[in-house]
């Protein structure tokens, strides 16, 4: 088990922190004399698209591998919304841990799952939000890490911490403390409700009937990418407050929001990215934003 | 221009030129900016766009979000390609009697005009071509992360003008590029802002009617680069413009226009505070910084003052 390489995935979307998450991890066990890497993988999405960071650690070899991580032996989500959205569990080999940031029971969640995994629950959007006053759960969420795996000292941690966020680390490092002691640990089994996505290699082409390259056919074919995973709370309409301006549909970055029939405007949620500015500038106040469950 | 954006719907076409889907940051400005644009344009345009946000984030093959005619141009040439095609048409109309009126606009960012390209834009420019050049500012290169521009206002931090003991961060303050296009003698010139739905289509359409060169400079907030929450944006982009930080006018054959006048202007602290990119600033800085606005914002009212009175 020593000579093993020891793969992590980290889920969250940009801006939430996995990068640092994966870099601060690699750190820690570089101090203590193990080997380790963190790299990044995101295409050219924003702030709220889904991203994934990597490490690989191995305690007594130098890691020689470059290649991406397929399948993880520790995966970490750092969004609680992309449990229910993506197929974060793809590849996780059996056996191994997965760890959640959710507010949500352990027992609720493991309804999600099927497979032979260690499951570690903890809620770090609070811890984060009462100790750092921000929802940023990147350092929090090593707390669980440690908790679930034993990967990292929290003594290693220090200097890493210390190096990236100065002044703030102390508030930082509680965090990760607070999370470690709140982590709830339990096993999920097969069997469960979900069936598992398989692997097969999909039928290819012939070449005749591959399409041309480079070239796009349909003008504004955006539309069917969906840009509504990336929200973390998404806006609701109180219709008795609403007076039919249509102040939210022009001021929206997406054009999502549309008239309906009635008068009254709905945004579609397929592209909404929930940055908020409808509900802002509503002069009614007639549009509140609900946090993503 | 703030009592006419009631009852929206029946003001603006319900028409999107820039489809959802696009892959901008949540509560982007710039992106925001190009939705009123392209509504004002309409169907008869062929945009050049240079490289930039708005192209990554609207073009990503095998997808796109334009759904008017649009090219992929390099950071240096947008404004060349434009004239290109502006020239091409004028030849189609003379040797094959071509009728359709079809404008032409570049677009590009603060990058994209200021720094890179406005070589190929001044030359534009210069020789009268019959094209609209918008320049989308978001006072850095946000697209490769927030790199500092000459379109970077003074005390603002950036990635490679950092703020620190030594240094507040850009120390260099933002180039004019509305008077500079102005200095071409060309017919319009106007600036707007993101948050200014009515003030963008206002000055597009004017735009159009216009034979020859214009160009429109339209701040545009990010509140990735500008460090400030998604949903600010509009109130951030508001704070500029009432603050006289950036004032709204247009130039029309060297008339002035101030569009927006404020007898009494907020405090530029207002503005600077709403953005984490010029939170280390000191009372000093900020003193230096509402002198500078003030004094600027006074020259272009004094020169739309000037119009009025020789009138």
């Amino acid at each position: 088990m020593k000579n093993e390489i020891i793969e992590i995935r980290w889920h969250g979307r940009g801006g939430q922190g996995a990068v640092t998450s994966a870099e601060l991890t690699a750190m820690a066990a570089i101090h203590e004399g193990k080997f380790a890497q963190a790299f990044p993988s995101f295409g050219p999405e924003r702030r709220g698209a889904p991203v994934l960071a990597f490490n690989r650690i191995r305690y007594d070899r130098p890691v020689r591998e470059r290649s991406g991580i397929t399948l993880p032996d520790v995966v970490v989500v750092l969004d609680p919304g992309l449990v229910t959205l993506i197929d974060v569990t793809e590849g996780l080999k059996p056996g191994g841990t997965l760890i959640v940031n959710s507010t949500r029971s352990v027992e609720d969640l493991q309804q999600n799952f099927d497979g032979d995994w260690k499951l570690a629950v903890v809620d770090a959007g609070s811890i984060a939000r009462k100790l750092l006053g921000v929802n940023i759960v990147n350092t929090t969420m090593l707390g669980a890490l440690i908790k679930a795996t034993g990967l990292i000292k929290f003594e290693s941690l220090h200097e890493p911490l210390e190096e990236r966020f100065g002044a703030r680390a102390k508030s930082n490092f509680e965090a990760c403390k607070l999370a470690a002691e709140n982590t709830v640990l339990s096993q999920i089994t097969t069997g469960g409700l979900k069936t598992r996505r398989s692997f097969a290699v999909e039928k290819l082409a012939k070449w005749q009937e591959l399409p041309i390259g480079c070239v796009v056919k349909e003008a504004g074919n955006t539309r069917s990418f969906c840009t509504g995973d990336w929200k973390s709370q998404h806006p609701e309409w109180d219709d008795k407050k609403c007076i039919k301006c249509g102040i939210c549909y022009i001021y929206c970055p997406e054009g999502c929001i549309k008239q309906q029939k009635d008068g009254f405007f709905r945004a579609d949620m397929f592209f909404c990215k929930g940055c908020g500015i409808c509900a802002q500038e509503c002069w009614t106040q007639a549009i509140s934003m609900v946090e993503e469950a | 221009m703030e009592a006419l954006s009631i009852y929206v719907p029946k003001l603006v076409t319900p028409k999107e030129y820039i489809a959802s889907g696009h892959r901008a940051c949540s509560g982007c400005g710039e992106v925001l900016a190009v939705r009123y644009v392209c509504k004002a344009l309409s169907r008869n345009t062929i945009i050049s766009n240079a490289t930039g946000c708005m192209e990554i984030i609207s073009s990503q093959l095998p997808q796109t979000a334009w759904e008017v005619p649009w090219i992929h141009t390099l950071f240096e040439n947008a404004a060349a390609v434009a004239s290109g095609i502006e020239s091409g048409l004028k030849a189609r109309k003379r040797k094959y009697g071509y009728d359709k009126e079809i404008k032409v606009v570049a677009m590009g960012g603060d990058g994209g005009t200021a720094d890179i390209g406005l070589q190929a834009l001044s030359g534009a420019m210069e020789r009268g071509h019959d094209f609209i050049y918008v320049c989308y500012d978001n006072e850095a290169y946000m697209n490769t992360g927030i790199q500092r521009s000459s379109e970077t206002p003074f005390g603002a931090s950036t990635t490679t003008a950092p703020s620190g003991k030594v240094s507040i961060g850009q120390h260099t303050w933002k180039k004019n590029m509305a008077a500079i296009a102005a200095a071409h003698d060309i017919p319009y010139v106007a600036t707007s802002c993101s948050s200014y739905p009515f003030d963008i289509m206002y000055k597009i359409e004017k735009a159009m009617k216009i034979k020859g060169p214009s160009y429109i400079h339209i701040l545009a907030v990010c509140p990735t680069g500008w460090r400030c929450p998604s949903n600010a944006t509009i109130r951030v982009g508001r704070l500029a413009v009432e603050s006289g930080v950036f004032p709204i006018y247009e130039i029309e054959n060297g008339k002035y226009t101030l569009n927006l006048d404020y007898p009494k202007l907020r405090p530029v602290a207002d503005y600077l505070k709403s953005q984490g990119r010029f939170r280390h600033l000191t009372e000093e800085n900020v003193a230096v910084i509402q002198e500078k606005v003030l004094e600027e914002y006074n020259r272009i009212k004094t020169l739309s003052h000037m119009r009025k009175k020789s009138k």
